[in-house]
């Protein structure tokens, strides 16, 4: 604000209330025409006309709008329609506040007339006894297809075949018309409903003794008279009688491939059925008991900041140590001897010139540290290279920060390369064969529009990333005679293999797992929301979110498959040794989850929790409160860094009985 | 302009008058803590010559990421307070509250990195500086936002790393520095256009300079070396004359730029690293941030010459707002690592250090308010 301008407002503000907080409301801007339609492709001059009651008054009223290029709206008021819908615009006469004249008006581009409805996706058979869904593509003048439209379905023959909700439900064989009808234009679908066939059903699964959270696949065949199979659709339901059934939930789910998992114990009857041929399997579910005791063993307090993530590791000396960074303080970084578990003996300090350390990562050889730098007071940020071969000394080499000024929130070293991402919108790779000398090879980065990213994970030469609602990603950076993939990706040249978006949009961390006991492959998505905003120290963090069990069967094929769902919690980063998962659920704790076998459905349901710890203490940052940042599994324990409350190690202790495999 | 200086005039008497008769020495103000997400309401008492934090304001969405408020604004009816949030997925935000109660009314996304910000007395519109210092030395933006239904109206394309977001008081035009052009930038704020360019390098280096005549369509602008000397980091307008000065944060130096015939009319050597500047109401006096040496140079535009060189109470000076008596310049200041920012109060009539008010941490963005209670 200008300050002659100031000096006024703050003066007559003060002394005279707001003298000046109104807008001009005698003047008013007529535009013409009204109303303002624009038909799509077309271009329409508008008038706007300064106004003092019925009076004209000469003045210039210029037009903004922010439509992009849906709808273009010149300085001078052309307006040029792109795009169908109802579009804000504005008209001003600029001047001081009391002469400032505005209007705000709609300007309507209204949707083509629609040209034709086409059916899609048309089954090759319809046959009796069974439901399809129709679906339908409403196309207009402009080609485009519509979203949402205002659907009706008619038979011709109800006799034959009704509609409802869009589902057809072919009742007996016969002819009909189905007629698609939206804003006065039809299709027609003639269909020839035949008997069904199918006049048997045998179901192939023999596992009828199985635990809640295994995943059974009936394998159902429809046959005919003779015997033979007939491909006729079939659809699956099941009855349930729960041990427990007093205010009992969703007992389980099964899904039109004919898989089933239950939630909770007791007597399954699984159902297959083609038109009037049925057949049923019944299933007896146990509980999972993979439950299991968790001990705590040592707590390395820190009380004074924020803790951010760990890396635990074995020493060039034999001797196990952990980093843990700082969050939103002086820029420490903490090493801890660890060897034993039961005391976490802090052993170095490195303090950098940052307010937060986000992130600590160690080279598979013990010999190489990187920092990320978050609140450097030069603004440059970057990240810092340390020998930390003797923890207890830990030495600072150098920093980097070309091309990384606006703060590094994550990264991750692999074969000689810092993998640093980038804050905003990709990662750089690193080149730390000479860890004084280090220089940028490339960039990985999307081109979605607006695409951010927030962390990135290596394994057999394959880059995860996490990028919010571009989902996760898989970069070949060296993949070699991998059995992931072999797309010739290097440090130099990433190739991108794979990738997968849900549509919350909160994807926040990507970890690979194979599954031990089936050989599935899986890339673990995490989430990261925080739909009830800001903490503070009288109101503790309420995370939301989940892990995604997203299945690769080649990486043009992703499926999510199953999710591990906390209800009022949500996930932070997280873990796999084997089939296990260790998951930070921030105000959730650590929670120890069993992935074994096939998986489908919500696995929190299921008894798949084998354990869960909450870090509190009374004098923690925020006392009493969790919020557990990153696990890491080393040598039978299992690390935490806990936001409130810093380190902490803690052991699962035998199965008082057997559960899993 | 002569109508304006006639209110002005009034308004001093006016001001004056009332002072006196209602004892109004209460002065108030919004400082943002960048590294700690917080925004400050600060009160300072100038009879007492002490301050304190009024209330705080936590601002942002994530608990466990540093979103980074840093520039603040007041709508030109003291209703309303602004304030830019640096880090989103990945574009930054302007969030809006009530001066009344400091209560949150609405933010919309802006550009990478999105830093100080001004509202034209003539548009009402507000013009926020996409200051996007992520590393890649690309041209940025202006994003111009209508204040009370928060619709973001344009992106003005601009120079590299803009910074220093003031309007004239006219409110006709909008001035900001382009660090890694040497530029200063002025835009139509009607017309949403960049309307002129100046480079402040001493030789006028004509390097990504629109108004040189030079075709750069056909440049490879990636692998272009740029080296800027000047870095300008703030401009603002002088509120009577035709002039502008620039802080030039990498050549130590203030730059006073002829709005008639835009040209350099003045290069003043200063301390380390001007950062942000400020010229007084009255415009008698510029008052500059030296980031580079921790201290505040107050300088009188009609001799000058620098009156005094103030030491911040802590390093890495950042901005500077002067209260409409001009009676006292406040100085954030950021501080170190984890350290608390601070205010830092020099009476402009003393030119002494008054008080220190410690804040989150890296006080950034700084704005005054109002005078009285």
């Amino acid at each position: 604000m200008g300050k002659a301008v100031k000096l006024l407002a703050a003066c007559f503000l003060l002394f005279t209330g707001n003298l000046y907080a109104q807008e001009n409301n005698e003047l008013t801007i007529k535009i013409e025409p009204t109303p303002v339609v624009v038909e799509v492709g077309e271009e329409l001059q508008l008038k706007a006309t300064l106004m003092d009651g019925d009076e004209a008054l000469p003045d210039t009223v210029l037009f903004y709008s922010r439509n992009g290029a849906a709808l273009e709206v010149s300085r001078d008021g052309l307006v040029k329609a792109n795009k169908p819908g109802t579009f804000s615009v504005l008209a001003q006469r600029s001047g001081p506040r009391d002469q400032r004249v505005r209007t705000r008006f709609n300007i309507e581009v209204p949707y083509p007339p629609i040209a034709k409805l086409e059916f899609k996706q048309i089954p090759e058979s319809f046959f009796s006894k069974t439901n399809y869904d129709l679906l339908v593509d409403v196309i207009d003048e402009m080609k485009l297809v519509r979203e949402n439209p205002e659907l009706s379905f008619k038979s011709s023959n109800p006799e034959v075949a009704t509609i409802s909700h869009g589902k057809l439900l072919a009742l007996k064989p016969g002819k009909t018309k189905i007629t698609a009808t939206s804003e006065g234009k039809s299709a027609v679908l003639n269909i020839n409903v035949k008997e069904n066939p199918a006049a048997e059903i045998t179901i192939a699964n023999s596992q009828t003794n199985v635990r809640t959270g295994d995943v059974i696949t009936l394998n159902a065949t429809a046959k005919g008279n003779n015997g033979n199979a007939v491909a006729v659709p079939i659809t699956y339901s099941f009855e349930a009688q729960p041990e427990d059934n007093l205010g009992q939930g969703a007992e389980g789910q099964i899904n039109q491939d004919g898989k089933f998992v239950a939630n909770v114990p007791g007597t399954f009857i699984l159902s297959a059925r083609a038109g009037t041929a049925t057949a049923d399997q019944v299933i007896r579910v146990r509980k999972r008991n993979v439950a299991r005791d968790i001990e705590v063993v040592g707590h390395g307090q820190v009380f004074d900041v924020h803790t951010s993530d760990l890396w635990v590791w074995e020493g060039q000396d034999g001797r196990d140590y952990a980093i843990t960074g700082t969050w939103g303080a002086n820029g420490d970084t903490y090493f801890w001897d660890v060897t034993d578990p039961a005391n976490l003996i802090p052993v170095d300090t490195v303090r950098v010139d940052a307010r937060t350390v986000n992130d600590v990562k160690i080279s598979a050889d013990g010999t190489i540290g990187v920092l990320t730098r978050e609140g450097a007071s030069d603004r440059k940020n970057g990240i810092v290279i340390l020998n930390v071969s003797d923890p207890r000394n830990v030495e600072v080499i150098t920093e980097y920060t070309d091309g990384l000024t606006g703060g590094v929130h994550n990264s991750f070293i692999y074969e000689d390369h810092v993998y640093a991402v980038n804050n905003g919108t990709r990662y750089d790779i690193i080149n730390i064969e000479d860890p004084a000398n280090p220089y940028t090879v490339n960039r990985f980065e999307l081109d979605t529009p607006g695409h951010s990213i927030h962390d990135v994970w290596i394994e057999d030469g394959i880059a995860y990333s996490s990028n919010w609602r571009d989902g996760i990603v898989a970069v070949d950076i060296g993949s070699k005679n991998s059995e992931l993939a072999d797309a010739g990706g290097s440090p130099s040249n990433p190739v991108k293999l794979g990738s997968y978006a849900y549509p919350s949009g909160w994807n926040h961390a990507a970890f690979p797992f194979k599954s031990e006991s089936t050989g599935d492959f899986y890339v673990i998505g995490g989430d990261e929301a925080f739909p009830e905003g800001l903490p503070s120290r009288n109101n503790p963090a309420a995370a939301a979110g989940w892990i995604h069990f997203v299945k690769f069967n080649g990486w043009e094929n992703p499926q999510e498959v199953a999710r591990y769902q906390v209800p009022e919690a949500g996930t932070h980063n997280f873990w796999v040794v084997g089939d296990t998962l260790y998951v930070a659920y921030y105000n959730g704790g650590l929670r120890i989850v069993d992935i074994s076998g096939e998986l489908m459905g919500n696995l929190y349901d299921q008894g798949r929790e084998i354990a869960k710890f909450e870090p509190t203490h009374a004098d923690a940052v925020v006392p009493n409160a969790p919020f557990t940042w990153g696990p890491q599994p080393h040598k039978g324990h299992i690390f935490i860094s806990d936001w409130n409350s810093g380190l902490w190690s803690v052991k699962l202790l035998e199965p008082a009985q057997q559960g899993t495999n | 302009m002569k109508f304006l200086h006639a209110l002005l005039f009034v308004s001093v008497l006016f001001l004056g008058f009332l002072t006196d008769s209602l004892n109004a020495q209460d002065y108030y103000l919004y400082v943002a803590a960048e590294s700690d997400d917080r925004v400050h309401l600060i009160h300072f008492d100038g009879e007492t010559e002490q301050g304190e934090i009024s209330e705080t304001i936590e601002v942002g969405t994530w608990p466990q990421e540093n979103e980074g408020p840093h520039g603040l604004t007041i709508s030109p009816d003291g209703e309303h307070w602004f304030v830019s949030i640096a880090h989103g997925m990945p574009y930054g935000s302007l969030w809006k509250y009530e001066t009344e109660t400091n209560q949150f009314v609405e933010k919309v996304e802006l550009g990478m990195f999105p830093a100080t910000m001004d509202i034209s007395r003539s548009t009402g519109l507000l013009y926020v500086v996409n200051f996007n210092l992520h590393g890649d030395m690309e041209p940025s933006t202006v994003s111009v936002v209508e204040p009370n239904t928060m619709m973001r109206l344009e992106d003005i394309d601009t120079g590299i790393m803009p910074h220093g977001s003031r309007i004239s008081d006219d409110g006709k035009w909008q001035y900001h520095a382009s660090m890694m052009t040497d530029e200063l930038i002025v835009i139509d704020t009607e017309k949403l256009e960049v309307a002129n360019r100046i480079p402040l390098s001493k030789n006028g280096s004509p390097k990504m300079n629109a108004h040189s005549g030079m075709d750069h369509s056909g440049m490879n602008h990636e692998n272009m070396e740029h080296n800027p000397v000047e870095k300008p980091t703030w401009a603002d307008p002088h509120p009577v004359k035709p002039l502008v000065y620039v802080a030039g944060n990498g050549s130590d130096e203030i730059i006073e730029v002829n709005t008639d015939s835009w040209k350099i009319t003045n290069r003043w050597k200063t301390g380390k690293a001007p950062y942000n500047l400020e010229v007084s109401n009255d415009g008698n006096m510029l008052v500059v941030t030296y980031k580079g040496e921790g201290a505040t140079g107050v300088w009188d535009l009609n001799e000058e010459k620098e009156l005094a060189k103030i030491t911040n109470s802590r390093k890495v000076s950042h901005g500077v707002t002067i209260s409409p008596d001009n009676k006292f310049a406040f100085i954030s200041v950021e501080g170190i690592g984890g350290e608390p920012g601070s205010v830092d109060v020099i009476n402009l009539e003393t030119l002494k250090r008054v008080d220190v008010i410690e804040t989150g941490k890296q006080a950034g963005g700084i704005i005054f308010w109002k005078m009285g209670e």
